[in-house]
């Protein structure tokens, strides 16, 4: 540690230093270190050391643990780029991160737009009302739309849609607008990436609702006053004075849930497991299931390097483009 | 049992958290229950309007229409949860029959909380009760703690009250100092370690999913596997980021000159930490306690792989009970569980609710 300096930040802060009982420069360090070493031990150590395993042929724990692995290089890597499975997750995990988002941006625009319209009463607590998923362990709330989802004849959903055909019928609609239940929300490829696909939107829209509620809370009243006096309609408004003040944090949002989506685990493995007959695995359960119920944990560690690769993209856009990073800086 | 050691931390911890958790609520009950009253007095005011042409009668339906459709809107929203509150109090009936998607409110009632309470291992192993007992003398020292009058002993929530117990304490050791140094203090490497932190706030979970394989074999290869101490030091680890850059944000928006008039007072540096900070910290400290009990409290992917039957916790039971049958999963008995569950740690979540929400969008909102 550097010896004594005399502080030249700000000007109180040199008598604080000055009144410790050491005064080294760098001893903020130390109250920082513990976190830094508990994190990297059990975080970080394992991403590196998942990298050494993703190198190595090893099948199970005992193999990694007892010596009985050896190093074949980027083997693993080469048989996943050969590997339809391997291309069949990532498609279906980008499709899902790609139209869950979109699904969410829309959806959590209509929300924060509508809890922030000054002709809704009530809309503190209709706010407070919408963010309750956010509140409840995922396990709870997405076993809870499995059951919904159940594929069942008088599961919920399929309920629904029985009463929808009723109403449908009743007014003697054409066959093409009625559904055929039961629909096997969970054992179709389709019906079950539609129904990961509720539940994710369900599960991240609060976290948007949130962001964009206050950036809409920061657009002072007289702008939009200002524009209503110009003859500017509701479209017109929507386009010069609110989506300009959303537009930034919409984007940080996205990447973020993005990033989260992409990482998704408790969906697809409390429906079906990725099913049915692996279509629907997303990438984090193909790594997972490939070690757990396949015993490759080599080919497992490199698919999981893999999807933590994209992870670290997402991260470098949200610094990047999404200005996560702002305050990092400053004093 | 290792959780014998820290019972008497654990309760004082637990009967904190109930004091400031009622606090909450009471704040918030106050406010909802004057809630009605201001409805009334909106409603006057817009027929005084329209009698006396202030507002045209169209233009007040324009409002209440769109009042009607943001309620429709939060009720779909919700209709999970409903139904599922629903479902915990039909014990008996069939959940999934012609009658329609609710049960019948004729068949409530409360079997499926008996249940959870008396036969599931919730609180005791297959809900045999018994009670804390000290013993003086014996062979564990002068004074031991034992679980008396049952036979199978303590159940799931005991080791998750000890996980979060570890989680709370290592996180709170390690966020608060950290979160200081890094708004108050310029120190080598501070930018990168930050930048470090950024990175991997928003990943926690995934992530920890994503390193299972490792972990699993990191930890057998040091015997730390069904170690439930260890287990809270890792979740422990996977909030720092996160709520180490919150809370450093926090401090960030506390004047430097609030400490610089304490000093000139004369207060020490512990002082100034002690009157200035924390109190002022109070927010961002609650948020924090919210968040990193969560983290030990929610997860169930890493405790399921780790641990073994005996020591689940109930993340790991309610998974069970959603996955005990083949096809079909007994939904009363899951709905009670998951209540008693989720449900304390929700309404501390929703009572603390606005500093959720400031802590939720910090950085990136300039953009």
């Amino acid at each position: 540690m550097a010896s004594s300096q005399p502080g030249t930040g700000v000007s109180g802060l040199a008598r604080l230093r000055s009144a410790l009982p050491f005064s080294s420069r760098d001893w903020g360090l130390l109250l920082v270190a513990p976190g830094v070493l508990l994190f990297s031990s059990f975080m970080l150590y394992p991403i590196f050391y998942l990298f050494y395993i993703s190198l190595t042929d090893a099948t199970f724990a005992g193999s990694v643990i007892g010596g009985g692995a050896e190093l074949i290089g980027l083997a693993n890597y080469v048989q996943l780029i050969g590997d339809s499975q391997f291309w069949t997750s990532m498609t279906t995990t980008w499709l899902f991160v790609a139209v869950s988002l979109v699904i969410k941006v829309i959806l959590a625009v209509g929300i924060a737009l509508l809890l922030n319209h000054v002709r809704v009463a009530g809309k503190r607590y209709m706010r407070a009302a919408v963010i309750v998923p956010l509140g409840f362990p995922g396990i709870f709330t997405i076993t809870v739309w499995r059951g919904m989802f159940s594929d069942a004849r008088f599961g919920v959903f399929n309920t629904i849609l029985g009463r929808y055909n009723d109403v449908m019928s009743s007014l003697s609609a054409p066959q093409a607008l009625l559904f055929d239940v039961p629909i096997g929300f969970l054992s179709g490829r389709w019906e079950a990436f539609f129904a990961y696909v509720t539940t994710e939107v369900w599960l991240a829209y609060p976290f948007m609702v949130i962001i964009i509620v206050s950036a809409l809370q920061d657009v002072p009243r007289s702008l939009h006053e200002a524009a209503m006096v110009d003859g500017a309609g509701a479209l017109q408004r929507f386009r010069t004075v609110t989506l300009p003040a959303i537009k930034g944090p919409v984007l940080f949002a996205s990447i973020l849930t993005a990033a989260t989506s992409f990482q998704q685990f408790l969906i697809p493995w409390v429906f079906n497991q990725g099913g049915p007959s692996r279509q629907n695995e997303l990438i984090i359960v193909y790594g997972y299931r490939e070690a757990i119920t396949f015993n490759q944990f080599g080919l497992s560690a490199a698919i999981l390097i893999v999807g933590i690769g994209f992870v670290g993209l997402f991260m470098y856009a949200a610094v990047r483009y999404g200005g996560l990073a702002e305050g990092v800086g400053d004093e | 049992m290792s959780s014998r050691g820290s019972a008497a931390g654990l309760v004082a911890s637990a009967t904190a958290l109930v004091a400031a958790a009622v606090g909450l609520v009471r704040s918030k009950l106050v406010a909802l229950a004057t809630a009605p009253k201001r409805f009334v007095v909106m409603v006057q005011r817009a027929i005084y309007d329209v009698r006396t042409g202030k507002r045209s009668s169209w233009d007040v339906t324009k409002s209440v229409l769109m009042t009607l459709f943001g309620l429709a809107m939060v009720l779909v929203l919700l209709f999970p949860l409903f139904w599922i509150t629903t479902a915990s109090l039909a014990e008996g009936s069939r959940l999934f029959n012609t009658s329609g998607i609710f049960p019948d409110p004729s068949t409530y009632n409360l079997g499926a909380y008996r249940w959870v309470i008396f036969e599931s291992d919730f609180f005791f192993v297959d809900g045999d009760w018994g009670y804390p007992q000290l013993v003086l003398g014996g062979g564990d020292g002068l004074v031991s703690f034992r679980w008396a009058g049952t036979e199978t002993g303590p159940g799931a929530v005991f080791n998750s009250l000890y996980i979060v117990s570890v989680t709370l304490a290592a996180g709170f050791g390690m966020i608060v100092p950290a979160a200081y140094a890094f708004s108050r203090r310029k120190f080598v490497g501070r930018k990168r370690i930050l930048y470090g932190y950024v990175l991997f706030t928003q990943i926690g979970a995934g992530l920890s999913i994503a390193t299972l394989v490792a972990l699993y074999s990191l930890f057998s290869t040091y015997g730390l596997t069904n170690n439930l101490f260890v287990l809270g030091l890792f979740y422990a680890a996977s909030a720092i980021p996160f709520n180490t850059w919150l809370l450093k944000t926090y401090m960030d928006n506390i004047p430097v000159s609030y400490e610089e008039a304490a000093m000139v007072d004369g207060a020490s540096f512990l002082d100034t930490i002690r009157e200035v900070i924390l109190p002022l910290t109070k927010p961002g400290l609650a948020v924090v306690l919210i968040f990193v009990w969560l983290a030990g409290w929610n997860e169930f992917i890493i405790a399921q792989t780790l641990l073994r039957p005996e020591n689940y916790p109930l993340s790991v039971e309610l998974y069970n009970i959603a996955t005990e049958g083949r096809f079909s999963t007994p939904w009363t008995r899951f709905a009670a569980f998951a209540n008693l569950f989720a449900l304390p740690v929700a309404i501390v979540y929703f009572a603390a609710q606005r500093s959720v929400e400031d802590g939720l969008s910090f950085g990136g909102m300039e953009g």
